[in-house]
């Protein structure tokens, strides 16, 4: 009996659910070709949260563990070092200004030398913009669907990476006290960890109450699939 | 005698102020560094947070100035 229809080999394998804690909305098809392998969902220089992000790894991540939050500080909260910056950049530039006014305080020296005086003065300028930047930059909290890391980077100074996994954690909750925070919609979210653990605080981070709700929705899955 | 006597704080105020610099932009030099090892190991532990090499340049940037200005201290004060 002749055949009607014969099926073309595919290349490509179907496409397997390794993960019981992904939802099938965020399962998708492998990707054909070179434009799909691009970041949907990249996270910016600036970016303070991002669902699902795409192209952000750490350095002890499992192969198919799927990093489902990413965190920061909401960006509002570098406004004050901003301020100061552009306040002390702004100074050296009023002070023909204020001399024209007062007697001048400075020593005789030499016109080199009040140049270097200046151009060092940006450059430490310049740096502490730099170092807040980065102290904002690199603080970040990670939810995977495994684990919830908590990177802590401070003033070139401290450096702190903690991990616990999500079966670990007990409790979520979030505090937005002030009217500021309520403005710009960022607070503490807390993560309540069992025994003897360390608590989690992610500080001031952008929509707190959402990210209480995906670490409840993630614990409440996790719960269901392993008891 | 009188002269020197009225020279001589002013030469000594020169003297460190410029041997002060010197030494405050050193280690200016050596915090820099720092701070570019920090940003490195930073990305070590995580990366495709942003623009890394955005990051990094700029670093390396300050890092440059700061070196090219200790140079230029040295030569001309």
């Amino acid at each position: 009996m002749p055949d009607i229809f014969i099926a073309e080999p595919t290349t490509e394998t179907a496409p397997t659910k390794t993960d019981p804690l992904i939802d099938d909305a965020d399962f998708q098809t492998p990707v054909s070709n070179a434009q799909d392998l691009s970041p949907q969902n990249p996270v910016h220089l600036f970016s303070a949260f991002r669902k699902d992000p795409d192209g952000v790894d750490f350095s002890d991540k499992e192969p198919e563990e799927k990093i489902i939050l990413f965190i920061r500080r909401s960006f509002i909260t570098n406004v004050r070092w901003i301020f100061f910056g552009v306040l002390l950049l702004i100074i050296p530039l009023s002070l023909p200004l204020i001399l024209h006014f007062f007697p001048n305080p400075l020593p005789p020296l030499s016109g080199q030398f009040y140049f270097l005086l200046t151009a060092f003065y940006y450059l430490v300028i310049a740096t502490y913009l730099f170092i807040d930047f980065i102290s904002w930059y690199f603080n970040i909290s990670l939810v995977t669907d495994k684990r919830v890391i908590d990177i802590n980077f401070s003033n070139l100074v401290y450096k702190d990476v903690a991990a616990t996994k999500i079966n670990l954690v007990q409790d979520v909750s979030f505090a937005q006290i002030g009217a500021i925070r309520t403005f710009f919609d960022y607070g503490d979210v807390l993560v309540q960890t069992a025994g003897t653990l360390d608590n989690f605080t992610f500080e001031s981070s952008p929509q707190p109450e959402n990210i209480v709700h995906i670490v409840e929705d993630l614990i409440g899955k996790h719960n269901e699939l392993f008891g | 005698m009188n002269f020197l006597a009225k020279i001589l704080p002013f030469l000594q105020f020169s003297f460190l102020t410029k041997v002060g610099f010197l030494a405050i932009d050193f280690f200016f030099v050596l915090f820099l560094i720092v701070a570019l090892r920090q940003v490195y190991a930073m990305n070590e532990i995580i990366s495709g947070s942003g623009n890394p090499f955005a990051i990094k340049l700029t670093a390396f940037i300050l890092l440059l100035v700061a070196v090219s200005l200790f140079l230029t201290a040295l030569v001309i004060l």
